[in-house]
């Protein structure tokens, strides 16, 4: 014992301190932004022009919004705390959601699975394995009672994501069991993700064939113009095209010529950009550099309002504000020494709110690990609650605003992504930028580049490139698993579903699918009565599919029961 | 038995299940390729089968597997399983991607040699490619 104390001390002596020494002369290896812009020493007035503050800035509250869609901001209202919920089965799922009601949450948020997402019932061969593992399978309109149990629709306000074209049948169902529990369309408060051109992206290309996902996106657009006013039935998601490894620029070009297509489409069936644009939203990602991601959401407001308004030609303020919901950066998040992500959640969160947020996901600490455990998801919703009661950051609308930096930066990312923009216009449109793969080439370029600059130490990252001494055997809080039982009962319920529901109620129901499909018609009225008839989603979406040219099962594995 | 060393390493790279998550199988791909070895990525939604077949036709040296969606400890077995069936333990195997630290020493023992976590850099993947072949 001594001896070993001994040792230590001679070897203490022989330099352990050297480390110490050197690490007081540390300074910052790089002067650039995350997304690689030089950044100067200091900025001045000289690097602004404060005379345009009228024009290109302004209170909030006013055109362009550069800094904030709210004159007050944060005293009118706080952003919502809408942490994303989905595990198991539509009642594990409801579980979760009233633990984080009881402890502050004030948005509900539920995530569809990769089955779901990918428009499979839960009883698919492709399906079985996965119900569950990344969020919730909805299968037929009893999976949606159960994750809406006992919930007040008329009061809360719900976020649906599910992106891909299994968007429209997610509304219908939703739309289902608000009309069978009585509620008035009108008065629903909430969103659906509905953005199935991006989800092609994240993995789901079956899924969403570009024409269908113009399609039956643009269906639950012009459904819910009509009939859900108080409903935001889109978040364009600049979120998932940022974790694919692109810059901030990118994000909110690439997110913009998205957003178009649906604009582009909507005013083609004759609907004005004012019946429909206060009603868009988008989902952004905030990254780790926190200066430069409330540059990239102020850019973003000022360029959406002259976007909708000078192109589109826009009458209503409100179409011209740029609502979005934050989602803290989960690439940013790494499994070596897993505590350290609540620190950085908590900065792209401060980001978020610095930028004026609607609507905030933090992601939990064990983001690169698993589904969140209870503790972790906890974690994440405190992390939101600390920064509204205890920070101060409520008290004033855009607290960076002025800055002579950010404003610089501001201006740096507008002028990127307006560059970027008119490039896919050159290319032909965004529509043929994804049909050539450009934007493929685009993700997998930055992609790559992000990890040599993790090799090379361009940026640094504390437990992967630099300070990354320890080896974690086990979470902290313990590790969130799916409940096999859930996914397998699920799993059953759907069989047993089938076998006994009214097969004539359904058959008519999904004649009128087909025929309101194949007539062009909206089809969504459709879907809302073939899921009161216990029509499942992958019926929905199959039998829609093969009106348009595709296989009824996007895996190609299983037949339509319908071909009669 | 076939003497790689003088040879280009091939490496197949792939995902499994639904699983959509797919930059950094595709960065790994790249990297790959860029430290010399011949690499085929299968693309996404393959099955145990698809996988242990194509390894077959293409001759690899390495299996690269990469799991974002929880959904490791159900494909890990089955794929263990196929290679075994097919006389392919002398391919090494290898996964990536997104799971717990306690699932490491799981996946060990269901067959995968090395497991690789987010936040791993390039040379360390490429080393223990270059320094653990089977063959």
């Amino acid at each position: 014992m001594s001896q070993t104390n001994e040792a230590k001390t001679e070897k203490t002596h022989e330099g352990d301190w050297d480390a110490y020494i050197k690490a007081y002369y540390e300074k910052p290896v790089s002067f650039k932004s995350w997304s690689g812009y030089d950044v100067k020493e200091i900025y001045t007035p000289d690097d602004r022009s404060v005379e345009d503050y009228g024009k290109n800035i302004s209170d909030a509250g006013t055109y362009p919004f550069t800094r904030g869609i709210h004159a007050n901001m944060f005293r009118g209202r706080l952003w919502t705390k809408r942490e994303v919920v989905g595990i198991g089965s539509p009642a594990d799922t409801h579980a979760r959601l009233k633990y984080l009601a009881e402890h502050g949450g004030s948005g509900l948020n539920t995530i569809a699975d990769v089955t779901y997402e990918m428009g499979l019932d839960a009883d698919h061969p492709w399906a079985v394995n996965e119900v569950g593992l990344t969020g919730v399978n909805i299968t037929s309109i009893r999976d949606m009672e159960a994750l809406t149990k006992d919930i007040p629709l008329d009061k809360v306000s719900w976020s649906l994501i599910t992106a891909s074209t299994a968007a429209s049948v997610t509304m219908a169902q939703y739309v289902a069991v608000a009309e069978s529990g009585g509620y008035n369309l009108a008065g629903l408060r909430g969103s659906i993700q509905n953005d199935p051109i991006h989800f092609r992206y994240c993995g789901f290309r079956p899924a969403c064939p570009l024409d269908l996902s113009i399609k039956l996106g643009s269906d639950v657009m012009e459904y819910c113009t009509k009939r859900l006013p108080k409903w935001y039935y889109t978040t364009v998601n600049m979120y998932d095209l940022r974790e694919q490894g692109i810059n901030a620029s990118q994000e909110v070009a690439f997110g913009f010529c998205i957003a178009m297509c649906y604009i582009d489409e909507l005013i083609r069936r004759g609907l004005d950009i004012d019946e429909f644009a206060p009603r868009f939203t988008f989902y952004v990602s905030c990254h780790i550099d926190i200066f430069e991601e409330v540059a990239k959401i102020r850019a973003a407001r000022r360029m959406w309002a002259r976007l909708v308004k000078e192109k589109y030609g826009a009458k209503d303020p409100k179409s011209m504000q740029f609502r979005f919901a934050v989602h803290t950066a989960g690439c940013s998040l790494i499994p070596q020494q897993p505590l350290n992500n609540i620190v950085r959640v908590a900065y792209e969160a401060l980001a978020a709110v610095l930028g004026g947020v609607q609507s905030l996901h933090c992601c939990s600490y064990d983001e690169p690990m698993c589904l969140p455990t209870e503790k972790a998801h906890l974690q994440a919703l405190r992390t939101q609650q600390i920064l509204a009661y205890e920070t101060g950051v409520t008290n004033v609308a855009d607290p960076l605003g002025g800055s002579y930096y950010v404003e610089n930066l501001t201006d740096r990312i507008e002028d990127e992504s307006l560059k970027i923009m008119k490039q896919v216009e050159e290319l032909g449109g965004m529509e043929e930028a994804i049909r050539t793969e450009w934007l493929d080439r685009q993700f997998e370029s930055e992609a790559v580049k992000r990890q040599k600059e993790l090799d090379n130490g361009d940026k640094l990252v504390v437990g992967v490139n630099i300070f990354n001494t320890e080896q974690e055997k086990t979470t902290p809080l313990g590790v969130q698993r799916v409940s096999e039982q859930s996914a397998k009962k699920q799993v059953e319920d759907v069989k047993e579903l089938k076998r006994s529901r009214d097969k004539d109620k359904l058959k008519d129901a999904i004649k009128r699918l087909r025929d309101d499909a194949g007539e062009g018609k909206n089809v969504i009225p459709a879907m809302v009565d073939t899921t009161k008839a216990f029509g499942t989603t992958g019926e929905l979406l199959g039998t829609v599919r093969e009106v348009f040219g595709y296989s009824y099962d996007p895996m190609e594995t299983i037949e339509s029961p319908f071909n009669w | 038995m076939v003497k790689r060393t003088e040879q280009r390493i091939k490496v197949l790279v792939t995902k499994v299940g639904l699983d959509g998550h797919d930059r950094g199988i595709k960065v790994v791909a790249s990297m790959l390729k860029e430290a010399g070895m011949e690499v085929l990525y299968l693309g996404m939604y393959q099955t145990p089968e698809s996988i242990v077949r194509a390894a077959i036709d293409e001759d690899v040296d390495v299996i690269g597997l990469s799991y974002l969606s929880g959904e490791h400890l159900i494909f890990t077995p089955k794929i263990v399983e196929e290679m075994k069936k097919n006389g392919l333990e002398d391919i090494l195997l290898i996964a990536g991607g997104t799971f717990p630290a306690e699932d490491i020493p799981t996946m060990e023992k269901m067959g995968i040699d090395k497991v690789f976590r987010a936040g791993t850099l390039t040379d360390e993947f490429v080393q223990y490619i270059v320094g653990n072949l089977k063959r």
